[in-house]
């Protein structure tokens, strides 16, 4: 397996508040990798480093190979990283076939970006009936589903996903779990914070638990899903550290 | 006697004219979230570009146009470089700050290029009018529109169909999630800003062009034109920007019609004032909400306030009170006496900018209230000169507080837009209610200062009167500072919500310091009144409400001995150093945009 994503050592300040310590973890090419933890361990700040959105105040983040600790995020995303932030943020004022050409903005290969429409569309089938709608009057479900096919439009390599399904009815929450998985058949590797745990397992390849911007524990998803230790983590108990 | 066709011609023309401000501005704030206080200097900058090009080059008026916005768009990025891209990441008032800093510099130099005094700029068009009906319309008036009409056209095209309209359009909605689809929202800001400013600079142009004279104080109102105009239409609103634009261009001209040119910006601060309180979101504001406003505590910058012992602020004071035997120079005492007054402005204002977070942009109003209200009553009333200074403080206090409370609600940017209206508004009421204030030419004979009957009539005696007070007041401030008082006052800047979850009534807290506020202020206008015998609406100006938030900045927000030492420093210094006058609102400008830039705190640090 070769890597295409890692964080070396990374620390992190808000202010004087210290939110990673010494955060390390890789992420492999093709995989799907779930990064577990409770609320403020760090976790969406991990998702902002990758994608040079806070900058750490040490460590070293490489992405396919190069370095890329501290480039500003445009450029981070033209390298390949696309991202469904958390809550989605769609451009609300824009249509749904504004948002997902959005996804592509980095993009110049117009006739290319109009056969990744329609690719994208086979896998969501339902938004190519919303296709002139308003992003922001659609359902949550709906919303998340054209976040995904935004990230995808860029033809990234990594997507980050920051909880991709906070907010969703459970139907919807199997749902949007299935089209990652099928994402990440596709080729494209899916690097995914979550707090919903079991759910997050399912479908990962490989999972790291953060607490208060620690690694406490790692490993294959099928060997975490079975491990005690995981929800004590997840849920701060103290017998996990 | 003109018809209503020619009114609403003309009306129809100065939208079109404030509707080129309005959309720069709305495009601005769309992508930065800045009210650009700049923008009306861009437009005096465009007017005497053309002005040059017409006269100097004999440019024919396409070529003039194209010069003009390339001026415009040029100073744009100049603006956007030192206004907003060193800011980002600070409150959100901090870049708001710095553009009027930057606007002071910017008029004041063009001022010290072309003299204050107005210039004609003459259009190369025929007076060709033509009849429509029983009224006329002239070429101008065409090409005007036409060029209204062209702009909105190429900007709807520009955002809906080119690749940077797009990232436009999308930072505008969600800067974060635009960066993350690798927009790169810096170069949207610069295109933002040289659209914007090149749209502004024509309007400067076509302005000049329609009444024929152009002069370097046109910025301030043209900024609050443009200001009025968006937010009637919904601040960043692009398309509600042109309709309010054109809205507010109606309600003047037929305000004009039917009251009288000295009213006209009175409709506008009305109508500004009324909609920012019954429809925030603006007129034409979709169901959508507007962004959330930053919180009301705007420009905290946090800090550890610098301590000075008792000891030290006794030994000042003592020393500031041996000035007049040591000292005995008329001109250092009447300087000193300047500095005294300014620091009552001062402990006013960091009182209710400060402490309580509400960053008032009009702050002159209640000079003026105070001014006007001690002047009259001892010139009316004979009431003796104390009295009325008191009854000053107290008229504003009462005044003040009554005028702005509707405003209460608001919050940031909000509110200090509100606040600046309402200075303008009472500046209009002095201007316009005759048989009470004189109206333009102003009070005159106003008695000198005088306490117990006794006449303060030496520079000494005037400048320990105003010593006593800045005392006085400034202890009381400080020990209401220390309170159960100052500390929920504070908690209402820091956090509302959480203050008003623990059972706080904002509003009458706000309304407390205001008004405590207020009587510094009014006490400063009233004195100030009696030391000058003649006042006019023009005696505290829209420039002494930005030089008070100077001061306060100055010394550190809500610092009582921070105001002080501002005003000793802003007023007090360039006398001694003789600067002219001219430089002066240009310094000014400079340590406004300093400060803001690298020491927010202010010298002794915010409390």
């Amino acid at each position: 397996m070769t890597e295409l994503l890692s964080l070396e050592n990374i620390n992190t300040f808000y202010g004087p508040v210290q939110v990673h310590f010494d955060l390390s973890l890789t992420v492999g090419r093709g995989h799907i990798v779930c990064l577990l933890g409770g609320n403020a361990s760090g976790k969406s700040t991990t998702m902002k480093i990758i994608l040079g959105l806070v900058k750490p105040q040490s460590g070293i983040v490489r992405f396919d190979g190069q370095p890329a600790t501290g480039l500003p995020t445009p450029q981070i995303v033209r390298r390949g990283v696309g991202s469904v932030p958390e809550a989605r943020r769609l451009f609300g004022d824009m249509s749904v076939r504004e948002n997902l050409l959005m996804g592509a903005f980095v993009r110049k290969d117009q006739k290319a970006i109009a056969e990744d429409l329609d690719r994208v569309l086979g896998l969501f089938p339902k938004l190519a009936e919303r296709l002139a709608q308003r992003a922001g009057t659609l359902s949550g479900g709906e919303q998340q589903m054209v976040a995904m096919a935004r990230a995808l439009m860029g033809r990234p390599k990594l997507i980050c996903m920051d909880e991709p399904t906070m907010g969703l009815s459970p139907l919807w929450v199997d749902r949007v779990l299935d089209l990652i998985a099928a994402i990440n058949k596709e080729g494209v590797t899916v690097f995914m914070v979550e707090q919903n745990a079991s759910l997050a397992l399912e479908i990962a390849h490989h999972a790291y638990v953060l607490q208060t911007g620690r690694i406490v524990l790692q490993g294959p998803a099928s060997q975490l899903r079975a491990d005690p230790r995981i929800r004590d983590a997840y849920l701060g108990g103290q017998e996990a550290a | 006697m003109s018809s209503w066709i020619d009114y609403t011609v003309n009306g129809i023309i100065i939208g079109n004219i404030y509707a080129l401000l309005a959309v720069g501005l709305a495009l601005i704030f769309g992508v930065s979230r800045l009210i650009n206080f700049a923008h009306g200097s861009v437009y005096v900058v465009g007017a005497y570009a053309g002005f040059l090009a017409v006269t100097h080059l004999g440019t024919p008026l396409p070529v003039t146009i194209a010069l003009v916005v390339v001026v415009g768009a040029l100073l744009g990025l100049v603006i956007e470089r030192f206004g907003l891209r060193p800011l980002q990441g600070y409150a959100h008032i901090a870049p708001l700050l710095a553009t009027i800093g930057i606007s002071f510099v910017l008029d004041q130099l063009v001022q010290l290029f072309f003299t204050p005094d107005p210039r004609a700029l003459p259009s190369s068009l025929l007076e060709t009018r033509f009849q429509i009906g029983s009224g006329t319309i002239g070429a101008l008036d065409l090409v005007i529109a036409a060029i209204g009409l062209a702009s909105a056209g190429l900007l709807y095209t520009f955002l809906r169909y080119t690749r940077l309209g797009w990232a436009v359009r999308a930072t505008a909605q969600d800067r974060d999630a635009a960066q993350q689809m690798g927009v790169d929202v810096d170069a949207v800001n610069r295109t933002v800003f040289a659209i914007a400013s090149g749209l502004g600079a024509v309007s400067g142009l076509l302005v000049g062009m329609y009444y024929n004279y152009i002069d370097p104080a046109m910025s301030f109102q043209a900024t609050l034109k443009g200001v009025v105009a968006q937010v009637v239409g919904g601040v960043g609103n692009v398309p509600g920007a042109i309709a309010g634009s054109l809205l507010l261009g109606l309600v003047e001209s037929y305000g004009i019609a039917l009251f009288g040119t000295s009213y006209r910006n009175l409709f506008a601060f009305v109508l500004l004032v009324a909609v920012l309180v019954w429809r925030p979101n603006g007129l034409f504001a979709s169901k959508r909400q507007t962004p959330p406003e930053p919180m009301t505590g705007t420009f905290i910058a946090p800090s550890r306030p610098i301590q000075i012992p008792g000891k030290v602020l006794l030994a000042a004071a003592a020393v500031a009170a041996l000035v007049p035997l040591v000292l005995p120079h008329p001109y250092v005492l009447q300087t000193l006496t300047n500095s005294w007054l300014y620091a009552l402005l001062g402990l006013s204002l960091t009182l209710i900018a400060g402490t309580v977070g509400l960053v008032s942009l009009g702050h002159a109003a209640l000079l003026a209230i105070g001014g006007y209200s001690s002047a009259l009553l001892a010139l009316n009333f004979g009431v003796p000169v104390g009295i009325a200074i008191l009854s000053a403080g107290l008229i504003a206090a009462l005044l003040g507080t009554v005028l702005v409370f509707p405003s209460f609600r608001l919050r940031g940017h909000y509110l200090s837009i509100a606040t600046l209206a309402i200075g303008e508004i009472v500046s209009l009421v002095i201007l316009n209610w005759e048989w009470l204030t004189r109206g333009p030419i102003g009070v005159s004979g106003i008695p000198s200062l005088s306490l117990f009957g006794i006449e303060l009539d030496t520079d000494r005696s005037v400048y320990w009167f105003t010593l006593v007070l800045v005392i006085v007041l400034a202890a009381l401030q400080l020990r209401l500072l220390g309170s159960h008082l100052g500390r929920v006052l504070r908690a209402v800047r820091d956090d509302d919500v959480a203050a008003r979850s623990y059972g706080i009534r904002l509003d009458r807290y706000k309304a407390l310091a205001f008004a405590f506020g207020s009587f510094a202020a009014g006490v400063s206008g009233g004195v100030t009144s009696h030391i000058y015998s003649y006042i006019n609406h023009e005696t505290f100006n829209a420039q002494l409400s930005i030089l008070a938030l100077t001061i306060v900045i100055l010394g550190g927000m809500g610092n009582v001995t921070g105001a002080i030492v501002g005003s000793v420093l802003l007023v007090g210094l360039p006398e001694v150093f003789r600067v002219a006058a001219e430089y002066r609102v240009l310094i000014y400008g400079l340590v406004l945009l300093l400060l803001v830039r690298f020491r927010p705190q202010g010298l002794l640090g915010t409390v």
